[in-house]
């Protein structure tokens, strides 16, 4: 693999991880949450040549119920999705529950945290996690 | 297409480790094992006395994209859910999101008025609101109290 080919790294959570001993690094909730229960958003990441671009359906929250927060390395996604009926409406088919989505990443060393951007469009967030400047390939020149 | 199409088949001996992070404290998904292998895209349908709602999740799309019919009381929705442009599929390190075209037909629990059905699309989610046809909505019958 080329340096400049170098992957860079974000860790999702797994159903299938087996580390028990991480510790809740609770994304943090400035205010109490409506339901307990949290939608896991589905997600892509794909490499692009500025970093690695994260985009996750977020269908039903708008902009302004996206919360994104960096803590340490912990990269947390939050966003308060609007019931589309209104109340008193009987549920007669459900095959998606109406949670909040909430999703948490591990960025490594490599993502340059202060130049993370984020888009939001159509109920699609897309971050832009940019390469740290000493993980991008630097030419050496040699000498004579 | 699944949900468990990653593509993370690269293997790579200095990844970082892939941690839960307090998926098991913060995260219960009832649908999350079902959902993985669901139809696209996911609907609900709600009764709302005199009409119906039905909602659909389709994230990255527009009003465009969608194509709505209504035959008695069949509701049939098309559309196409095209892939972000300009990336490989070697590029992708994680890839759960659905893409393509699809179709989805309803059937409604009652007879709708056709010619009164509109479709509302925000932020990723589509909501048509079926009127009942007037036969088929709850009636109120007042009594009359007598002397």
């Amino acid at each position: 693999m080329t340096p400049e080919n170098r992957p860079i790294h974000v860790a999702v959570d797994q159903p299938q991880a087996e580390e028990a001993s991480v510790s809740p690094a609770a994304p943090v909730h400035d205010e109490p949450p409506r339901s307990s229960i949290f939608m896991t958003p589905l997600i892509d990441i794909h490499e692009g040549p500025e970093g690695l671009i994260l985009e996750a359906d977020l269908p039903g929250a708008s902009e302004g119920d996206v919360r994104i927060q960096l803590e340490d390395n912990v990269l947390s996604l939050h966003a308060h999705v609007t019931a589309p009926a209104p109340e008193g409406a009987r549920t007669l088919h459900e095959e998606y529950h109406l949670g909040d989505f909430q999703r948490s990443f591990i960025l490594s060393d490599e993502v340059e945290r202060d130049r993370i951007t984020a888009e939001f469009k159509n109920g699609v967030l897309r971050l832009t996690l940019p390469r740290a400047e000493r993980a991008k390939t630097r030419r050496i020149e040699i000498k004579s | 297409m699944s949900g468990m199409n990653w593509q993370d088949r690269r293997w790579d001996p200095f990844r970082d480790l892939q941690r839960e992070v307090g998926r098991l404290f913060e995260t219960l998904d009832p649908f999350q094992p079902w959902r993985l292998v669901r139809q696209f895209p996911a609907i609900n349908l709600y009764d709302a006395g005199d009409r119906y709602l039905l909602s659909a999740q389709l994230p990255g799309m527009t009003a465009e994209d969608l194509d709505l019919s209504i035959t008695g009381e069949t509701l049939t929705m098309k559309g196409e859910r095209k892939r972000t442009e300009g990336v490989p599929d070697e590029n992708y390190r994680r890839q759960e999101r659905q893409f393509g075209r699809w179709t989805r037909t309803v059937s409604l629990p009652d007879r709708v008025d056709g010619t009164q059905v509109t479709a509302a699309f925000a932020h990723g989610i589509l909501t048509v609101t079926l009127p009942k046809a007037e036969s088929a909505r709850p009636r109120h019958i007042s009594v009359t109290s007598m002397g």
